[in-house]
């Protein structure tokens, strides 16, 4: 519905150059509430919030994610309410690139009602697709486990950091890492360099407080430069249509992105 | 609002809702209101049981409310009551005869002098929490726990000697009928007690109490028990109640006699009082 809405916004702003046209709303400063708050929903799920209530809900959710690793809505909440600015030059790197240009326009989500589950496990072994499966399959995750966005204020960002979320078990897949503490925690410094989301980076630094002595070890010793080299040297995932990939070669992929096998295997490893 | 839907609130609500409450929605001040109405009857009556052994004979009362706040502390101070009465005996019968002696360890002890308490809340989720509490503390006698409507009670007329009400009456969706209900099962010479959140009166606290309303409860919500929107719809069901003067008019509307009101905290929170004569 927002992508529809979208379009056709995007194709009259196209018409406004035409003189004796109105000014469309969608080109009216958005109004703001007497707290500083957007006015009404931009999208469904669209909760407008103050700077103010941001400024609790990013210090309120830092705080209960680290108090509960459980809360992974907590650290969605934390995403959306400190990601604003660097959303704004992922989604202007994707306009720049072709396929992530397509990506913004057409907006695939992923879900398992999106997903052609059957035609993945069709899928030769050492596809994107059928390792993508099996990767559910081990983790014993599912795609649907994403909360929609709620306190971004504009609607096409808002759909940035729900690809973003839903790209992460892509990452997973591509990293070859496991959905264990520090599968996550090496995935989540892979971001971080990637995308520069002050979540990520919170993440990365914070989330090996609760690992052993050994974990720690390994991680700081091979696994954080190992995901940081690949990092930078992969160009943005967010620029790469998934769903148009499936048939591809996980190891093809890897090579096109730079992705070198991880230097230690993680227990729980497909 | 529907009531189906204020019912589905509410039950979502019940699992969070211990969680929430403890992150201190109100600024801490919400644990000191339940004992408010309660003090306010207990120095009228402290006095008058002196004299007259008005006592709690027979007496019971029905508690609006799943959790049982209220319902605890009246247990609390009928069981002091009770002991300060026994005491008092004890001190009268220093010299009995063997058969009074007799007499007495046939009667039966009741801890509670025959008072009864009906927790009575139209969520089941909440009446499990306020029977869980009820256990933790170590209420056992006295305790009757009632799933039912406020406008639609499913008890007989002239029932109950007490009606209170604690941050309930918001959520119903037809505040007059549940006010007829409350008049309907007291019995003549009963009280209505009405624990609410009302209009602040002081502009400098108003300003201050709708920026914590606003601002910060939701996110409290969000945070502690991953909801907002309830939270959102807390406070705005709070703007949404009438004030203090037309609430009493609303009380009086439904046949009470000698409505008063007290505001508490600046008119935060008010306690409505009024007799069934």
């Amino acid at each position: 519905m927002a992508t529809l809405l979208s379009h056709v916004l995007r194709r009259l702003r196209g018409l406004r150059r035409l003189p004796g046209l109105p000014r469309l709303a969608a080109e009216m400063p958005l109004r703001a509430r007497s707290d500083g708050a957007v006015a009404g929903p931009l999208y469904s799920h669209h909760i407008p919030t103050s700077p103010l209530q941001k400024a609790l809900l990013a210090a309120g959710s830092a705080a209960m994610a680290l108090y509960d690793p459980y809360r992974h809505d907590m650290v969605a909440v934390l995403g959306e309410t400190t990601g604003h600015r660097t959303l704004k030059v992922l989604r202007d790197r994707m306009r720049r690139d072709p396929e992530g240009a397509q990506i913004l326009q057409e907006r695939p989500r992923i879900s398992t009602s999106t997903l052609d589950l059957g035609k993945l496990q069709s899928l030769p072994e050492g596809s994107l697709g059928r390792e993508y499966l099996r990767f559910l399959d081990v983790n014993r995750v599912s795609p649907d486990t994403r909360a929609p966005t709620r306190f971004v204020d504009d609607e096409e960002l808002a759909y940035v950091i729900q690809r973003y979320r839903e790209v992460h078990d892509m990452l997973h897949t591509l990293l070859g890492m496991p959905t264990n503490i520090l599968g996550e925690i090496v995935v989540k410094w892979f971001e971080a360099v990637q995308t520069g989301l002050p979540m990520c980076i919170l993440g990365a630094l914070f989330g090996p407080i609760q690992l052993s002595a050994q974990s720690l070890q390994v991680l700081v010793s091979e696994l954080i430069p190992w995901a940081v080299q690949n990092g930078r040297r992969a160009p943005c995932v967010l620029n790469l249509y998934y769903e148009r990939r499936w048939e591809q070669s996980l190891r093809a992929l890897r090579e096109e992105l730079g992705i070198t096998a991880p230097p230690v295997h993680i227990q729980g490893l497909a | 609002m529907a009531a189906p839907k204020s019912c589905a609130l509410w039950s979502y609500c019940g699992r969070g809702w211990s969680r929430a409450m403890r992150g201190c929605q109100l600024l801490g001040l919400r644990s000191s209101w339940p004992g408010a109405p309660l003090s306010a009857r207990l120095l009228s009556q402290e006095k008058r049981a002196t004299e007259t052994h008005f006592g709690f004979e027979t007496v019971p009362e029905e508690e609006k409310g799943g959790k049982g706040d209220i319902a605890f502390r009246f247990l609390n101070y009928v069981q002091s009551q009770h002991q300060s009465k026994q005491k008092r005996q004890l001190r009268a019968q220093q010299n009995l005869s063997w058969e009074e002696i007799a007499k007495k360890y046939q009667n039966e002890e009741d801890f509670l002098g025959g008072s009864r308490v009906v927790v009575c809340d139209i969520n089941k989720e909440m009446l499990k929490v306020g029977k869980q509490k009820a256990l933790a503390q170590g209420y056992r006698a006295g305790l009757a726990w009632v799933l039912g409507d406020a406008e639609e009670l499913p008890f007989d007329d002239d029932k109950f000697d007490i009606y209170t009400i604690a941050f309930g009456i918001r959520n119903v969706t037809h505040i007059d009928q549940a006010l007829q209900e409350a008049h309907r099962v007291l019995k003549p010479g009963g009280r209505f007690l009405c624990l609410e959140f009302s209009q602040v009166n002081n502009p400098l606290i108003s300003r201050l109490y709708d920026l914590y309303s606003f601002q910060v409860i939701p996110v409290l919500g969000e945070v502690i028990a991953g909801d907002w929107k309830s939270y959102q719809y807390l406070v705005e069901s709070i703007r949404r109640f009438p004030s203090q003067e037309e609430f009493k008019e609303m009380i009086e509307d439904a046949g009470f006699h000698k409505v008063t009101y007290e505001s508490l905290t600046s008119g935060i929170v008010a306690i409505h009082s009024g007799f069934k004569l």
